[in-house]
């Protein structure tokens, strides 16, 4: 069964899969370390990525949602996600 | 027309870090009083300046008073320019908005760690343990990195709203990279997907909300409750601060700090009187009262610190000049120290003459008031602890004042259990 899942996975997803995956498996076995030739922002790099995709969906909710809110209860629900942002 | 000789221009101790620009220090005079703060900035950062100058949301962020006011000087300003135009595309004065940058479609927010870092790491260990994080943060200059921030998140601790995404996940990136690419393992290069803006603003203000839910609780320390527990009484208390207005309101002065300020009340009474109160104290709870209650003053002149004046903020960073001494950085014109010796002397071990003299390198006006042996505060310091201070007393404190300063006036407070001194420096 995994090797399905694993043949099915491509473009952008797979590869976040694949940083994820790595994360779990290495959360288990790395020890900390002290950094020497590396440089500490360069994790930046994956994890806004991906806690970047996962607010994106819940900016593209709120988007939405408010914009349905607006036509609903009016001018309030606007001055609220203006708020927001 | 200023002649350029006379004009002093020094490049600021802790501004070497951004090559697109750097803060000096313009003083007309050597050992001149007035001194201007200018930016100068490269051809890239001066583009992006103007950029931003014509945004409306820094327009509004300027007239609201959230940013320093920001004015790019003309080539004819005669205090200065000629000498920092060199190497510089511009001249700024004031504020860093070299910091701003346009965003480009598919970047992703490059300030991301350095926030969590300086900002969220340790409003998280402050709200979420209760954890001081003043002396922590004065250690990484940096901020805290993630995988020291989350040493503090074990167990359950971690489940606490968003530790996992912004502290445990970016501690556990950075350890794996770290392990994998030791010794003499090669870098791998990792280039950034593309960031869409939904992702960057997404981001943003998921951090803005978490930080807004963030809260503190004031405990109830004596200090605190101050204003409710002082040991004076009210026609004393009124005596006291005619004292210190009779004295502050003298003259219009630039800077007063206020040590041991408590929860203020001085240092609102002669903010009227200068044009900046530096209100400093040891107790983070009373700093915190001071700092709610002048929040949603836009006029307010009072700046709170949180800071132990018997281990006051060192220099740090690079040459220990990144960051300069508190007491190095620009001086007060007056020094209110009230009921604060007492403390020094009984809790902190140190001695009145030491105290004094460092009192007197400040260069500045000193209304100071001593607490002398018989107040309640002082017999309560001294209750368990074992008789070494013979030497506090109000006697032998006059005479060891008057080795640097002059009394200009004095004034018996609360029956003789206090007395509170107007000093000008020898």
């Amino acid at each position: 069964m995994k090797t399905i899942f694993m043949n099915k996975r491509n473009g952008f997803a797979a590869k976040l899969l694949t940083m994820m995956q790595a994360w779990l498996i290495s959360s288990l076995i790395f020890p900390a370390t002290a950094f020497a030739y590396v440089d500490p922002g360069s994790g930046s790099v994956i994890v806004t990525t991906i806690l970047g995709l996962i607010a994106a969906i819940g900016y593209t909710f709120r988007k939405y949602y408010y914009r349905v809110k607006r036509m609903i209860v009016g001018k309030n629900a606007e001055e609220n996600r203006q708020d927001d942002e | 027309m200023m002649n350029k000789m006379e004009i002093r221009v020094e490049a600021n101790t802790g501004s070497f870090r951004d090559p697109v620009n750097q803060v000096y220090e313009v003083k007309p005079k050597p050992g001149s009083e007035k001194v201007r703060i200018l930016r100068g900035l490269s051809n890239e950062a001066l583009s992006n300046y103007k950029q931003l100058s014509a945004e409306t949301f820094f327009r509004k962020a300027l007239d609201a008073g959230y940013v320093v006011k920001t004015e790019l000087l003309e080539a004819n300003d005669k205090d200065g320019n000629t000498v920092l135009a060199d190497g510089w595309a511009g001249v700024l004065e004031h504020i860093d908005v070299a910091s701003v940058e346009p965003w480009e479609e598919g970047e992703p927010w490059v300030g991301y760690r350095q926030f969590c870092s300086m900002f969220l790491a340790p409003l998280m260990l402050r709200s979420y343990l209760g954890i001081d994080h003043l002396p922590i943060l004065r250690s990484f200059i940096d901020g805290i990195p993630p995988i020291e921030a989350a040493k503090y998140f074990t167990g359950t601790k971690r489940f606490k709203k968003g530790i996992l995404s912004h502290i445990v996940f970016p501690a556990k990136v950075e350890n794996s990279i770290a392990k994998r690419e030791r010794d003499d393992a090669p870098a791998r290069q990792r280039t950034s997907n593309k960031h869409s803006k939904a992702m960057v603003l997404g981001l943003v203000q998921s951090l803005k909300r978490l930080v807004q839910k963030l809260s503190i609780e004031i405990k109830h320390t004596d200090w605190s409750q101050y204003d409710k527990t002082h040991s004076y009484q009210e026609a004393e208390l009124d005596a006291k601060k005619a004292f210190v207005i009779k004295h502050a309101s003298t003259t219009k002065r630039q800077y007063v700090w206020d040590i041991g300020c408590n929860t203020g009340t001085f240092s609102k009474i002669t903010s009227e009187y200068c044009k900046q109160v530096i209100s400093i104290d040891g107790d983070h709870d009373a700093v915190e009262q001071l700092y709610l209650k002048e929040k949603n003053n836009t006029n307010s002149n009072i700046l709170p610190l949180v800071m132990n004046l018997a281990n006051i903020s060192p220099g740090q960073g690079w040459a220990c000049s990144e960051r300069q001494a508190f007491d190095q950085r620009r001086k007060p014109d007056l020094v209110l120290c009230l009921a604060l010796i007492h403390h020094l002397r009984l809790s902190a071990n140190i001695p009145n003459v030491l105290f004094l003299k460092w009192l007197r390198s400040l260069e500045s006006a000193v209304i100071l008031e001593f607490v002398n042996r018989e107040d309640e505060m002082v017999v309560k310091l001294l209750t368990n602890k074992k008789e070494q201070y013979e030497d506090y007393n109000l006697d032998q404190f006059v005479a060891q004042a008057e080795q640097f300063f002059t009394i200009k006036d004095r004034e018996s407070l609360k029956g003789g259990k206090r007395e509170i001194f107007y000093l000008i420096p020898r």
